[in-house]
């Protein structure tokens, strides 16, 4: 858990794969990176198995290039697409069983507070709907509850991709799927709404065809989990197979999803804001001056 | 034989919109070379797709010709794509990264 343990052990360098030595010299590790500087340094998300066009994979991928530090993140995930991506990155990652990933990321972030200190050690959670709000859902809220300081990212395809298409609590009300064949009869779940109830101190929804706000709101929930309390992202990520979007159209649907039920929101406490704007300059979240009092 | 993405360097390098390189969902594949078409006396940089890590869905096409609206990626044949870049041939430099190409196919230049 520092920038050493990216580093060769002496002697061994040139024996190492040329996508390590890369890594190594020109990754992200202790240096500030943003999205807009992709494709100049070597990123820490390696190949992986998900398919072609995943809107999942392009979420995964602009998150690894948002955390704040990379090199002291830890990332904890469950059964689901996303950790065949998660897992396959240069930061330590973490599984735990179906549903389980929130109780694991509360031991590890007090384990890493006890070794560590004050010196901020980053749990990202990362899990897909199911794992999260259905299977995962009274490990994901009591973790709220209890204000574990650490970052919950739902991956929200609104369907169980990994195992044929059946319904998940995030998929919408009447949505036909392979093996929902009569429709889904509730609503889609408010996890938002819950998120906020339970305490989060920073919520937000996204949708990947704005990779600088991606990068934005995942920066602002990991820092918001180091001091704050629990943070939450909802990103609507589209199973182009389930759902059966053409690939070449998978960002073309995640803009008209975006303009009609996945609007970008943000939720922030009073407290998470002075934190943010005192500690990390972020401007937007000073006190506003008072309004000018109109002259009787 | 499969397709990958293609950019048109001289198309690309009188943008510089780096927007296929942030909408590309595999890592390291859209890779962007600082000084790629100055020898040719064009003003910025161009992207670069490394074909082997190319999963061909196409949304940097998308990208290109519908936000950027540049129409400088097209999907082509691997066999039939000439010269190109190459994961092992790639390398990385103080804010940029290159590539000597190479035949895709036969895997030389």
């Amino acid at each position: 858990m520092s920038l050493d343990y990216v580093k060769f052990t002496p002697g061994f360098g040139k024996f190492m794969p040329k996508e390590y030595r890369d890594m190594v010299e020109h990754g992200p590790f202790g240096k500030k990176v943003s999205v807009s500087q992709v494709g100049t340094f070597k990123e820490i998300l390696e190949e992986h198995p998900m398919c072609a066009g995943c809107a999942m994979t392009l979420f995964i991928r602009l998150a690894m290039v948002a955390f704040p530090n990379p090199e002291d993140t830890i990332t904890v995930g469950t059964a689901g697409c996303g950790r065949l991506a998660i897992s396959q990155a240069a930061i330590p990652f973490v599984y735990g069983n179906y549903g389980d990933q929130n109780g694991v990321a509360s031991g590890l972030t007090r384990g890493l507070r006890l070794r560590f200190g004050d010196k901020p050690k980053d749990v990202v959670v990362m899990a897909g709907d199911g794992g999260m709000a259905d299977i995962g859902f009274a490990q994901t809220l009591h973790s709220w509850f209890r204000k574990e300081k650490f970052t919950t990212i739902m991956l929200d395809n609104e369907v169980y991709g990994n195992t044929g298409g059946q319904e998940s609590g995030m998929t919408n009300r009447n949505q036909v799927l392979k093996m929902a064949p009569l429709g889904k009869k509730f609503e889609k779940m408010d996890m938002l709404g819950m998120a906020k109830v339970a305490g989060c101190a920073y919520v937000a929804t996204v949708v990947p065809n704005n990779p600088r706000r991606v990068e934005s709101v995942i920066k602002k929930a990991v820092l918001v989990a180091r001091e704050i309390g629990p943070s939450y992202i909802q990103a609507y990520t589209s199973c182009n197979i389930e759902y059966a979007i053409p690939t070449d159209k998978v960002l073309e649907d995640a803009k008209t999803v975006e303009t009609d039920r996945y609007k970008f929101t943000e939720y922030i406490t009073d407290e998470a804001k002075e934190y943010l704007s005192q500690l990390y300059g972020y401007k937007e979240y000073l006190p506003k001056p008072a309004a000018a009092v109109e002259k009787q | 034989m499969y397709l990958v993405a293609n950019i048109d360097t001289e198309i690309c390098a009188a943008t510089s919109c780096k927007l296929c390189t942030q909408y590309c969902p595999e890592a390291n594949t859209i890779l962007y070379d600082n000084e790629a078409g100055q020898d040719k006396g064009l003003k910025y940089g161009a992207a670069y797709v490394a074909v082997d890590r190319c999963k061909g869905c196409a949304q940097c096409v998308w990208v290109c010709d519908n936000m950027a609206k540049h129409n400088a990626i097209k999907m082509e044949m691997i066999d039939q794509i000439g010269d190109t870049a190459l994961t092992e041939n790639v390398t990385y430099g103080e804010k940029t990264s290159s590539a000597v190409l190479a035949n895709p196919v036969r895997g030389q230049g």
